[in-house]
């Protein structure tokens, strides 16, 4: 049964980032398998109104003050007019928001409830409970979260996290992981011969003419005890992110060994900690800093290194390390949030977050390396296996059916007795009452204030719905004609899933293309 | 329970009846600000440690996992806090063991399969330590001593601008005060000087005189943790809010050792102090005293620097004065009152109390630009610039000055303390009542005097007990939890710098 869904974030292309290619691969395969999906974010710099991506992807971008790192102002109201628009307008039946810190998310979110409709929501991030703004986020997490059909978390430990932070009841979370399109990374060596995607990627590249004579690209396959081992970095260079450890490792690792060479990619308040440390060390001539690189790029300098590191302090799912995983790449990371569930033990070497245990780590790892006691060859096909959008599509459309009732309670929760739900005030699937008041006995149990609190904020929106359904009439907004469809090559798709995978690929690739234009 | 024992538990998962009501969520969601009193104080009974690395290496695995799974969960099991069973899908004989990874496809198991190790890293109130009464009741007479003191400055501030008080005595009184303070702590930084030149005299000796000066209140803090050598050991129990920065911890605890300074404070500087028995060798001893003879020499230095300095600024605040006064006059009065009010509430708020001895903090010199602020407004509404020279005098004596001494008091003598704590509130509720009585002293005003500093002590203590007390039992709401979404706190061994 196809539906008509509306991803809403705050972050989206052209911004670049995980949430964002995860909203973009996930829409596309969604309207793969026959369903419609439009997007709805913000205004960005050069990119307002309405937008065909791939695929017939339709972004809208709605007009909004952006206050803090592309997050929009919080205003809980003044969404609703045109977001109710789209919605009539493009017949939308499920809203699915992305991201805990896009407000757009969280309002389209209350909207959809006040108009009835099943809402989604995907959570990216990790969260302590610490610090004020974790607690001002959870606390907005809480009240849109209060009346949500389903919840998706990237990794086991964003569900425990998210069930936390927001008071709900785990079989109401569901763990869908994010995934890479292997295609556009691949190994510079594959077993099999080379398809027509790799050898258009192995074209020189701009960045390739800065390469020094140590590397000239990935070396044999086999290594030997004096071959040059090059560990790649590439990440924002932020305190979340490590930096921090990986400035005090790398002295260590490279004193450790003549052999080792790093690369680094990647820009932030710490790059000049880390430029700092290679004057002060002379290290200039073994760690080459390539500064920001474009997420299409990133495959290009992966390819150049045997051992990716990754000193991460917080990861929700870590999509990085499973795109080098995909390029053949032996990875060295820490053991925090869900880095632990990503990737099997053989494709990595886990540290704790301390100086001297990545140190310890990533010697262990060019000790293998040298040994060739690890076949990186084989990772690129195994992670294929291990992710795919499509999977993740198919599982998120599971989602769909589960809380639009097109499959039962209880298929869809387990054998579990429907009648002793998880509270009196919140159903399940199928059954989460939009009655006015069943949604205000969701939220009233907040907090002692925050839920009268929301509770008005609830009733005002329900108000605000009813004004604009008497002065904007439904029947005065016209009905969008959708994207003509390619009937022969879905029922392809469904008959050949490799073929599916190309095409994904090649539209993925297509979209860059069309980035680049802009 | 121990894992062993859990282990024959896995089967009754297995067999888990699905009539049974949906547990209920673990306690930190079904109503995160209600903790159990006995969770709070009993620190270790909740928390769960870090799982051990290598049982997470044998969950990570790869294929040998649905060996070690069954033991590895009901491990899991038995570590849940309040040992809910949480596996709610049927009876599922025959199917692999779920596993807590997200690159293996688990064809069996929904997406939203909630495995009984749900939770189970999680961390709940881990290293919450209790409050004890008498220490928290003890650490509080710094604020009531902060307090105490802005209260004098705004009754002599009052005095002065209701004309009742001569300036020229609050000031005299307040600098003689300052000059007995600033004697006492050069004899504290003197005696300091004597225990840290003792063991090793050459350091002494090769040390720049401009570099010792600012090095004094360095070297005195040294020597507090020269004075408690068990205090570095043993006695690493916090002590009441342990309100202090890491660096000062040790020197924080020695305001409660009383034996310590106490025989610390009847040592002269030539006589070795009782608290020297852990240096035993005579030989070092008598070595240290040709040093303090030469040691003398930048002493003497430093305070002919410091009185040199003093003279300095009470030469520039006299020409300052005119300037000062002037400063704000055209302010309305209205205005003038409202902004000291805050800036002086900012002063309290904003204050340092954690007694450390180490450098200026922000927070801290906010405090005291706050105050000083305050005391150059308010000196805009006084007659004459003698007027103005005096209370701006008075002011850095009681915000710059008078919290110095008060911190090194409290490091070196705690009878001390506790006599200036009371002397204070006596003085601010003596002051508050003359001016709140507006009579002199001798005319009747005595009363309301002995009055008002009766109630302002009796307010004080009743407000120290029962703040700490409130505090104490507001400890019941503590809930803090911690999990691997945590962003990690990085080890970094600091070597890569050098």
């Amino acid at each position: 049964m196809p539906y008509n869904i509306a991803m809403v974030s705050d972050f989206f292309f052209p911004q670049p980032g995980g949430v964002e290619s995860h909203i973009y691969q996930l829409s596309t395969k969604l309207i793969d398998r026959g369903h419609k999906v439009v997007i709805i974010t913000h205004a960005y710099e050069g990119r307002t109104g309405i937008r065909y991506l791939t695929n017939g992807l339709k972004v809208y971008h709605v007009p909004f003050l952006v206050i803090y790192r592309e997050s929009t102002f919080p205003t809980v109201f003044s969404f609703f007019p045109i977001f109710r628009n789209i919605i009539l307008r493009e017949q939308v039946e499920i809203v699915h928001g992305h991201a805990s810190l896009s407000s757009m998310c969280h309002e389209a979110i209350l909207h959809a409830r006040t108009m009835g409709l099943r809402t989604v929501f995907t959570d990216h991030s990790l969260f302590g409970f610490a610090d004020a703004g974790s607690i001002l986020t959870n606390k907005l997490l809480k009240f849109t979260l209060s009346d949500v059909d389903h919840v998706i978390g990237v990794s086991h430990t964003c569900k425990e996290n998210t069930v936390l932070r927001a008071s709900l009841d785990p079989l109401m979370v569901s763990v869908i992981p994010n995934a890479v399109v292997a295609e556009n990374f691949e190994p510079l060596y594959t077993t099999k011969p080379s398809s027509s995607t790799s050898s258009t990627r192995s074209t020189p590249h701009p960045l390739r003419g800065t390469l020094t004579s140590y590397d000239a690209g990935r070396p044999s396959l086999r290594l030997g005890p004096t071959d040059i081992i090059t560990i790649v970095v590439i990440s924002r260079l932020f305190y979340n992110k490590g930096t921090d450890l990986l400035i005090a490792a790398i002295p260590r690792i490279l004193a450790s060994d003549p052999n080792v060479r790093f690369i680094i990619a990647g820009s932030g308040p710490k790059a000049i900690d880390l430029e700092q440390m290679l004057e002060r060390r002379v290290l200039q001539d073994k760690v080459e800093l390539l500064g920001p690189v474009r997420h299409e790029e990133v495959r290009d300098i992966m390819v150049r290194g045997h051992i990716y590191l990754h000193p991460s302090l917080t990861e929700a799912f870590g999509t990085v390390i499973v795109e080098a995983a995909s390029c053949g790449l032996y990875v060295v990371c820490t053991q925090v949030g869900g880095i632990p569930e990503v990737l099997p033990q053989r494709m990595t070497e886990f540290a704790k977050p301390e100086e001297d245990d990545i140190v310890r780590a990533t010697q262990e790892a060019i000790k293998k390396l040298r040994a060739n006691s690890i076949r990186t060859e084989g990772f690129h096909e195994q992670v294929k296996k291990y992710y795919s959008w499509t999977d993740v599509a198919e599982r998120t459309e599971r989602v769909y059916d589960g809380i639009t009732g097109a499959i039962s309670e209880e298929e869809f929760y387990g054998e579990v007795n429907v009648t002793a739900s998880w509270s009196g005030a919140r159903g399940r699937t199928g059954v989460q009452s939009f009655a006015l008041i069943d949604r205000l006995k969701r939220y009233y149990g907040c907090g002692i204030w925050a839920g009268k609190l929301f509770c008005m904020c609830v009733i005002i929106d329900y108000l605000i719905f009813q004004m604009l359904e008497l002065f904007w009439p439904r029947e005065s907004i016209d009905i969008c004609r959708n994207w003509p469809k390619k009937v022969e090559m879905e029922q392809e798709q469904e008959q050949e899933d490799e073929t599916e995978l190309e095409l994904g690929g090649m539209s993925g690739k297509g979209f860059g293309r069309r980035l680049r234009t802009q | 329970m121990t894992p062993t024992q859990a282990v024959p538990n896995a089967p009754i998962i297995h067999n888990y009846n699905f009539n049974q009501k949906p547990p209920v969520p673990s306690r930190p969601f079904t109503d995160p600000s209600r903790l159990a009193p006995e969770d709070a104080f009993y620190a270790h009974s909740p928390p769960r440690t870090r799982p051990q690395p290598s049982e997470s290496y044998s969950e990570l695995d790869g294929d040998a996992v649905t060996t070690s799974i069954p033991s590895l969960r009901g491990s899991a099991s038995s570590r849940r806090r309040r040992g809910r069973d949480r596996h709610r899908s049927g009876s599922r004989r025959g199917k692999k063991a779920w596993q807590k990874l997200l690159w293996v496809k688990q064809k069996d198991y929904p997406d939203n399969y909630t495995d009984a190790s749900f939770l189970s890293r999680l961390q709940w109130n881990r290293g919450v330590r209790p409050y004890d009464f008498w220490p928290l009741v003890a650490d509080s007479t710094v604020i009531v001593q902060h307090i105490s003191s802005v209260a004098i400055f705004v009754c002599s501030f009052v005095g002065i601008y209701q004309q009742r008080v001569s300036p020229v005595s609050v000031v005299s009184w307040g600098s003689a005060s300052t000059v007995l303070g600033w004697v006492l702590w050069d004899f504290w930084v003197g005696q300091a000087g004597v225990l840290r030149s003792g063991p090793e005299p050459t350091n002494v000796l090769n040390k720049d005189q401009g570099e010792f000066i600012n090095g004094s209140a360095v070297s005195s803090s040294t020597s507090a943790n020269v004075l408690t050598p068990s205090s570095q050991s043993s006695d690493l129990r916090p002590i009441g809010l342990g309100l202090s920065l890491p660096p000062v911890t040790s020197s924080t605890q020695k305001g409660h050792r009383h034996s310590h300074s106490q025989a610390s404070m009847s040592s002269g500087p030539s006589v070795p102090s009782p608290t020297l028995s852990h240096n035993p060798s005579h030989s070092l001893l008598n070595a240290a005293h040709p040093a303090t003879t030469l040691y003398n020499s930048p002493r003497t230095h430093q305070r002919l620097a410091t009185v040199k300095s003093a003279i300095l600024i009470y030469i520039a605040l006299h020409g300052l004065s005119p300037i000062l006064k002037s400063l704000t006059e055209s302010t309305t009065p209205d205005s003038i009152w409202a902004m000291s009010c805050w800036l002086m509430g900012i002063n309290i708020f904003f204050f340092d109390y954690s007694g450390g001895l180490g450098g200026v903090r922000f927070p801290a010199s906010l405090s005291t630009n706050a105050a000083l602020m305050a005391s150059t407004v308010l000196a805009s509404r006084l007659p004459s610039t003698t007027h103005v020279f005096s209370l701006t005098l008075f002011s850095i004596e009681v915000f710059g000055l008078f919290p110095v001494f008060r911190r090194h008091l409290r490091h070196m003598s705690w009878r001390g303390h506790i006599l200036l704590t009371l002397a204070l509130m006596i003085g601010a509720g003596t002051g508050l009542g003359l001016t709140i009585s507006g009579k002199p002293f001798w005319g009747g005003g005595w009363k309301r005097a002995i009055a008002g500093a009766v109630i302002w002590a009796m307010g004080s203590i009743v407000g120290m007990g029962g703040c700490s007390w409130w505090l104490i039992g507001l400890q019941r709401y503590k809930n803090v939890v911690r999990g691997p979404w945590d962003p990690a706190r990085p080890v970094i061994r600091g070597g890569g710098w050098d």
